[in-house]
């Protein structure tokens, strides 16, 4: 298939931007006739999916709806009824579903979460503070000269910095951001491991309908999507959801069970995700960290497990396994490539350098954010299937070791071998390491829908 | 004999649903108000009776044609389908569901056709076989073990995974007593009931994410 047309679609949906500044404005709309103002004001601001060109931008700016937004902005019933049911009825619903519940239960949520009125995420990227707030003002004032939205809350997220250098690092020190999928027609730097196995052992891209409505997906079909088929087209689902991270009871935990684990402590924290902190796969190498792997395209995602079926190398409970099995079902990964989502999103929070005290009560964690389809089967299924649940893995009841929902009772089995350094090893007692504080379902639509919504032209006959 | 692999054996039976147009609510509606409101947990009759390692009763109303052209097509009646992976011999099997759950058996098939009753245990057996078809392939839930030695053995699996996680880094000659002492006490627990050992799952399970 040929490109897809860049200059009509998001550019967050195309292309992690890779700007460590960002602020989530969260919307409330109270007039439809005005808000429609402000998007149709917006359209002018919103960042595209088209080449840079003439050199990265300062700042970017997106947009997406929750089905309550669209609600406020008077879309025709007939349009509101073809979303998705679970796009209808938001995360705060699906609670149960994912998973959401103890601690991670809606009625833990941050106020803004707990009440239902976002209608719409602002998101803002920057390379720097002062641009990041520079946008951020252009956006408020389109919101008060159209008088269209007001502003519930903003969340900041930024690159963590150590030793005075950003990285791509999370809160617990591990690497974060390797694995995000390549799909067809979208112009990216293909990498193997990134998008579907082949059976001749090659990496090809994954179908764009895996990302995209209006395009066949890995079944060959449309995406559901809402009618008419111009208002979905181009556009996709987002999750977001804001994770606080225990960082006290992370490092508590791995420094009281480390001592009791031959292979030493980085090597227990490397087992929990399969990655090294520096993000080498153990699958890759197991018995060090590499940069040179890392640093290199071709090796830093390209790996299976097929070779490590019992997990001695990369535990079969181990994050990255859980989350992107590769081949670990057989059927040359088949099973997967139907689950599969992109993930945008950056921390919050202050770090805390290694040795020095942290607390769990800080605000402090990742916004993460997921792009997909279908969220009933992309991310709904990842987080009830394989973040929730083992049965896929053969793990039983067990859950991801820091993503799971564990209310104390978690237990996470490092298989081992043999030798000395690399001893089978049980961490039980699992407390959340990771906690959910809200989040909700997002329509990221199109530049011609963004456009068909601020102008009121959305008509489902 | 396709519906035995090995000592386990796979039961379908289909009992036509009685149809009475004075009946109300219907008879196939009634079976289904008893089914969802029984227990799947360690109360579920088929827990409470011997040998099952699972089951499954659907009411099936009708078939219904997917295609192009769309053709109207009807069974001869609605029918009660129960499936069943039990430790077989089937008339063993049935001798100890008339014996533990003679009521629930009777609340569901009293709204089938020619249900003659549990009590009656000949008639019972003759009934079910009447209504039995060929399995041919089945969902293997077990390695070829009783219920019994799977309960034993998922009592064994959780206790030793305990035991592990509990005691790892030990000394080694407390390592051995310990040891020592949980297996007399392992050996020494009696057999779990069914349905207790699954962990309770806050997750709503289900529907089109699985």
């Amino acid at each position: 298939m040929s490109n897809l047309n860049e200059t009509d679609i998001q550019g967050f949906v195309l292309r992690g931007y890779n700007m460590p500044f960002a602020r989530y404005l969260f919307l409330h709309f109270e007039d439809a006739a005005r808000a429609a103002t402000f998007v149709h004001r917006l359209m002018g601001e919103v960042t595209t999916g088209q080449r840079w060109d003439s050199g990265k931008p300062q700042s970017t700016v997106n947009i997406a709806f929750t089905h309550r937004g669209l609600v406020a902005l008077n879309l025709p019933d007939a349009t509101l009824l073809s979303f998705p049911v679970e796009f209808q009825q938001g995360m705060k619903k699906r609670a149960e579903i994912l998973g959401d519940t103890g601690r991670n239960a809606p009625d833990q949520w941050d106020e803004l979460w707990r009440e239902d009125n976002v209608h719409a995420w602002l998101g803002v990227n920057a390379s720097s503070p002062e641009a990041l707030n520079a946008r951020c003002a252009d956006m408020l004032t389109i919101m008060r000269e159209t008088n269209g939205a007001i502003l519930l809350a903003a969340q900041d997220a930024a690159a963590l910095v150590f030793d005075g250098i950003p990285t791509t690092k999370e809160h617990f020190g591990y690497t974060d951001g390797f694995g995000n999928p390549d799909y067809l027609g979208v112009e990216r730097s293909v990498q193997p491991g990134q998008g579907k196995l082949m059976p001749n052992g090659t990496w090809a891209p994954l179908a764009t309908g895996e990302l995209l409505l209006g395009y066949a997906d890995e079944a060959g079909e449309l995406p559901v999507a809402p009618v008419p088929h111009i208002l979905a087209s181009n556009g996709t689902f987002m999750v977001y959801r804001k994770l606080h991270q225990n960082l006290a009871t992370f490092r508590t935990y791995l420094d009281e069970h480390a001592p009791f684990y031959s292979g030493g402590k980085e090597k227990l924290a490397s087992k929990f995700i399969g990655r090294w902190r520096d993000g080498t796969p153990i699958e890759l190498s197991p018995d060090h960290p590499d940069q040179s792997i890392t640093q290199d395209p071709n090796r830093s995602t390209n790996f299976t497990f097929s070779a490590d079926p019992v997990g001695t190398r990369c535990p079969v409970g181990a994050h990255v396994r859980r989350v992107n099995p590769r081949d670990a079902f057989g059927f040359d990964g088949k099973l997967i490539n139907r689950r599969r989502i992109t993930r945008r999103g950056l921390p919050y929070g202050t770090p805390v350098p290694e040795g020095e005290p942290a607390s769990d009560t800080d605000e402090r964690g990742v916004i993460f954010i997921a792009l997909n389809a279908n969220l009933s089967r992309q991310f709904e299924f990842v987080q009830q299937q394989w973040i929730n649940y083992g049965n896929d893995s053969r793990l039983g009841n067990e859950k991801d070791m820091l993503l799971g929902n564990h209310t104390g009772q978690g237990r996470f089995v490092v298989q081992g071998d043999t030798a000395g350094t690399n001893p089978p090893f049980v961490c039980s007692n699992l407390p959340n390491f990771v906690e959910l504080r809200g989040g909700d379902y997002f329509f990221l639509p199109s530049i011609t829908a963004l456009g068909m919504i601020g102008m009121g032209l959305v008509d489902p006959r | 004999m396709p519906n035995q692999n090995g000592k386990v054996y796979g039961l379908t039976i289909l009992s036509p649903i009685i149809d009475d147009e004075t009946a109300i609510p219907s008879h196939d509606l009634q079976i289904r108000n008893y089914l969802a409101k029984l227990p799947t947990d360690e109360r579920s009759p088929f827990a409470l009776a011997p040998a099952t390692h699972l089951t499954r009763l659907v009411v099936m109303d009708d078939v219904i044609y997917v295609g192009m052209p769309a053709c109207e097509e009807h069974l001869k009646s609605k029918y009660l389908i129960w499936e069943s992976n039990c430790d077989g011999n089937l008339n063993t099997y049935l001798t100890g569901l008339a014996a533990s759950i003679p009521e629930h058996l009777d609340a569901i098939w009293s709204h089938c056709v020619g249900y003659p009753g549990a009590s009656n245990l000949q008639a019972f057996i003759d009934y079910m076989k009447a209504c039995q078809l060929e399995t041919t392939f089945f969902f293997a839930a077990v390695n070829d073990k009783s219920v019994t030695e799977t309960l034993r053995a998922l009592q064994t699996q959780r206790a030793v995974s305990d035991f592990i996680a509990n005691h790892q880094g030990m000394d080694p000659a407390r390592l051995q007593s310990d040891f020592n002492q949980f297996l007399t006490e392992l050996n020494a627990k009696p057999t779990p009931r069914a349905g207790i050992l699954t962990p309770y799952r806050d997750i709503k399970t289900g529907g089109r994410n699985e």
